[in-house]
């Protein structure tokens, strides 16, 4: 077996840079650990407003995020368009409100929408009677909020499913193992895996959490880290929350999926058990995260959580890494750096475009990894 | 059956009557009433384990939705409505928690009250522990000693359940009922709602004994409402002296569904057919001779069900095992494999063997081997019951299947050993109850041995579901294992089989051993779906009960 490119990560990154090299007429094979916590573990949520979660945990990495808004907009018309071609995914785009519980959180959201704006977002403050026409069931507590009409939501259960088959018809096929190491010599690309080793023309990396250290040996160091974040899903009830919900100030997201469901999480810190463990459920985050929706959403009070689940969020400096190794220049990299699910399929079909010789733009250079150069 | 009515209460706007004691699904049964909720696909669907696991027998109470008719009292003056899939949250009141949260910190804190908890309780409270009892049920007593809600004479089995229950409170041992587990966490956190109030233990040790629920014959038609398990029809007989349908038929195998088939004859119910997978005990002279000699008593116990059962002319079919059951002349019709003459009953009962309900000892990460033999993890104890965890004991089925007395014995050696780890007396000889132990696991080797309990991979058309909640049928998960996933997990999220209310207690099971099977690997702990909280469904208001809880008494 030799493709033209091998995608090393087969989530939503790497499944989306397979199917438009695919497209572009490469032979391209994937290789996946099957280690299912990221893609695989995702509620759905299309973030594009900055998250004031990120905000206050990686206040160095606002900067960055920032510079990055034009690119969660386009990827949210991505997942649009996606859904277009090969959908439904159940994908919902009314936006998302972060809500604010006093002035000085409407004063702070104020100030993001400014730069937002400023960004090309569409965004708008709405005070509470304004608030209360399109979501009356907000607790009392709740003064404004900020609407970012480029958010929504969609059911990833259904869009995996669904791109994983378009994958098939293409006959793109998934390798199980773990990478360990790439290098590169003059005839192409050498991957060595847990069980075999892999040559190929170009690499495409989308391994997320995985990926630092995967590159490690070719001039670049990458802080990819893996963040277990816990989730919460209730049975069904009659749809009427149509927007992804936040807090100006506390982790939270809230959405309900098409078929009823309210889907509780926003960034609680899960437990790592390492790699031959799925992460544990911390009974803070469990207890936290839920009593925080019980407040902002009184009336889902009467509805219970049937399960509960963790997933791994991926950070880097904040910003997407896209493009080819200085020292590797059949090695390209395809990292979202933050809200993954959103940003991957974009992320995957801009690295895919890189390895099908396109040349990167200007508006690129941001995502080179030559900044984590040694 | 017995008594007056005390009141009355509507279902969807009809007058039902109440007896005292009696569960909604009990009244609701009695009534002749079998359809309680509709599922998103449009279908319905009845009481059917009868234990507060299956989450089917859900109704709306009062505007409160998704209520487990078999764990609510009947209460005049309700307003019991069908319950509908996606219900209006406007609409429903929201919950506000009826008493302030409790806090306890027992010694020893026993989860469930049934035969093994209750001896532990009262082996550990002699040696001057204290010890708290959380139980699901109004009255403990547990699924064997199945204890009575309602007045009236108690049988033989309710009565030595009585007296277990009647010693562990003469002994000292706090008995809460009606506590619903939905939290478990490292360092012996419980988390609990009672009556709407938040319950949070923090016990220096905790003993399980959660016992098992019952394994389905998951074939055509065992999702109609009237179909349930065997034990749901005793609970519904013999705790609220209801009958589950005139004409009854069970199906499956072991020794519940004889005497529950003899109990339901006496109590008046027409019991058209035992079918029993297992062939007939004297075509199996030495399995019969070996049980009869490992357990004279219990042994003859079932021998005397045989032969009642053939004078009231009830037909006890064995070597026969379940086809299909249709909807047919306003009731069931049951089939048989390889036969012509299907029979027609009002309810259709089943017992296939039983499933250990390890859901905690699971969360807490307490390690399990896989029997082959009954199809389920059996959790790694020492010879004192203690878990992999430490300050963690396991007793009875919820360890693995052993039947009551073994779970008697257990629980008394486990209550000791927990006590004296403690610093409660010094353990001391603990011969005879394990004599009695080896003993009960004996005989219970030679009654399965009689029966047919190994589990299966489901030989049934596409279009039988396999997943109750989530309404996945055999073809879709034919279609997910096509997909090569490499565990059960993988198939969850692929087909959504095992990700609806009852968490999977009844597909996950199969899962495991499709994908194992598809794999070629052998089923193991890791196997199954991952142990999550919460344990069973738990209301947003409960939750954040708990919360506040924890916050002001950290």
């Amino acid at each position: 077996m030799h493709p033209d490119v091998l995608v090393i990560g087969a989530g939503i990154t790497g499944m989306m840079a397979a199917l438009h090299l695919s497209d572009g007429g490469a032979r391209v094979t994937m290789v996946d650990a099957g280690e299912n916590a990221g893609t695989w573990a995702n509620a759905g949520s299309l973030h594009v407003q900055m998250q004031s979660r990120f905000m206050r945990l990686y206040p160095d990495q606002v900067p960055a995020v920032e510079a990055s808004l034009p690119l969660y907009k386009a990827a949210a018309e991505e997942w649009v368009r996606l859904d277009t071609l090969y959908g439904p995914f159940e994908l919902v785009r009314k936006g998302g409100l972060m809500l604010a519980e006093g002035a000085e959180q409407l004063r702070f959201l104020e100030a993001k929408a400014q730069r937002e704006t400023a960004r090309g977002l569409s965004v708008e403050l709405l005070d509470r009677p304004a608030l209360d026409r399109i979501a009356p069931w907000l607790g009392p507590q709740i003064v404004g909020a900020e609407l970012c009409h480029d958010e929504g939501k969609l059911n990833p259960l259904i869009a995996n499913a669904r791109l994983l088959a378009v994958l098939g018809q293409r006959g793109i096929a998934t390798l199980r193992d773990r990478i360990l190491a790439i290098s590169q010599d003059k005839g192409g690309i050498t991957v060595q895996g847990q069980s075999a080793s892999y040559r190929a023309d170009q690499v495409i990396v989308a391994s997320a959490w995985g990926a630092g250290h995967m590159v490690q040996g070719l001039g670049v160091t990458i802080p990819t880290r893996a963040e277990p974040l816990h989730m919460n899903i209730t049975e069904a009830a009659a749809v009427s929350i149509s927007h992804l919900i936040q807090h100006a100030e506390r982790s939270i997201t809230l959405k309900q999926l098409g078929q009823g469901q309210i889907v509780i999480g926003g960034g609680w810190p899960a437990l790592d058990r390492g790699r031959s463990m799925p992460p544990g459920v911390l009974a803070a985050s469990f207890l936290g995260n839920v009593a925080l929706a019980a407040r902002l959403v009184p009336q889902i009070g009467g509805l219970r959580v049937i399960r509960t689940w963790a997933g791994m969020n991926t950070t880097a400096d904040g910003g997407s890494t896209i493009g080819r190794l200085p020292q590797a220049q059949g090695v390209v990299m395809a990292l979202p750096g933050d809200a993954g699910y959103t940003l991957g399929p974009l992320v995957g079909r801009m690295a895919a475009q890189v390895a099908l010789g396109a040349q990167p733009d200007a508006d690129m250079a941001r995502f080179a990894p030559a900044r984590f150069a040694a | 059956m017995t008594g007056q009515p005390a009141g009355h209460f509507t279902f969807d706007g009809k007058s039902v009557p109440l007896r005292p004691g009696q569960s909604l699904a009990a009244a609701l049964t009695e009534a002749g009433l079998r359809s309680f909720r509709q599922t998103a696909k449009g279908a319905t669907r009845g009481i059917f384990c009868g234990m507060g696991v299956c989450q089917d027998c859900l109704v709306t109470v009062n505007g409160a939705p998704n209520r487990r008719a078999c764990m609510t009292p009947a209460v005049a003056g309700q307003d019991i409505r069908t319950q509908v899939p996606f219900p209006d949250l406007a609409t429903a009141p929201n919950p506000q928690p009826a008493a302030p949260a409790r806090v306890i910190a027992p010694d020893l804190l026993i989860v469930g009250g049934g035969a093994g908890g209750l001896s532990a309780a009262i082996a550990a409270r002699r040696a001057g522990a204290s010890v708290t009892i959380l139980d699901e049920r109004k009255v403990g007593g547990g699924q064997y000693f199945k204890q009575s809600a309602v007045s009236g004479p108690l049988d033989a089995q309710q009565s030595a359940g009585a007296d277990l229950l009647a010693q562990a409170l003469a002994a000292g041992a706090e008995l809460i009922g009606e506590v619903e587990i939905w939290g478990a966490f490292d360092g012996l956190l419980f988390l609990a709602e009672h009556k709407g109030a938040a319950l949070i233990a923090r016990p220096r040790a905790a003993i399980i004994a959660t016992g098992a629920y019952e394994r389905p014959e998951i074939r055509p038609g065992w999702t109609l409402p009237g179909v349930m398990t065997t034990g749901a029809a005793q609970t519904l007989w013999r705790s609220y002296r209801t009958l589950p349908g005139k004409r009854v038929a069970l199906v499956g195998s072991g020794p519940l569904n004889l005497q529950v088939g003899l109990e339901l004859a006496q109590g008046g119910a027409e019991v058209v057919m035992i079918a029993e997978r297992g062939p007939a005990p004297w075509l199996r002279p030495i399995a019969a001779a070996a049980l009869a000699l490992s357990g004279p008593a219990l042994a003859w116990t079932g021998l005397r069900s045989l032969a009642d059962l053939r004078k009231r002319g009830v037909p006890v079919r064995h070597g026969a095992a379940l086809d299909r059951i249709d909807a047919a002349e306003g009731a069931l019709r049951v089939t048989l494999m390889g036969d012509l003459s299907p029979v027609i009953a009002d309810a259709v009962l089943m017992n296939a063997g039983f499933d250990p309900q390890n859901e905690i000892l699971r969360l807490l990460g307490a390690e399990a081997i896989y029997d082959p033999a009954f199809g389920h993890l059996r959790i790694t104890r020492d010879d004192t019951c203690a878990t992999t965890v430490p300050g963690l004991y396991a007793v009875g089925d919820c360890a693995g299947l052993g039947g009551a007395p073994a779970a008697m014995a257990e629980g008394r050696i486990a209550g000791r050993a927990a006590a004296a780890a403690l610093g409660f007396g010094d353990g001391y000889d603990t011969f005879a109850d394990q004599r009695q132990l080896g003993r009960a696991r004996r005989f219970q080797r030679h009654l399965w041995a009689l029966h047919d309990v190994a589990p299966r991979l489901p030989d049934v058309p596409d279009d039988t579901l396999i997943c109750r909640c989530e309404e996945i049928d055999a073809g879709q998960i034919r279609a997910g294992l096509g997909e090569k996933p490499g565990h059960a997990g993988t198939l969850k999220r692929a087909t959504r089989v095992g990700m609806g209310r009852c968490q999977g207690r009844y597909c996950g099971p199969v899962a495991a051993r499709l994908v194992a099977a598809a794999t070629g690997t052998p089923v193991q702990d890791r196997s199954y779906f991952a142990p999550r909280v919460p344990i069973k469904p738990v209301a947003i208001s409960a939750i954040l009960a708990a919360e506040e809880a924890l916050k002001d008494a950290p």
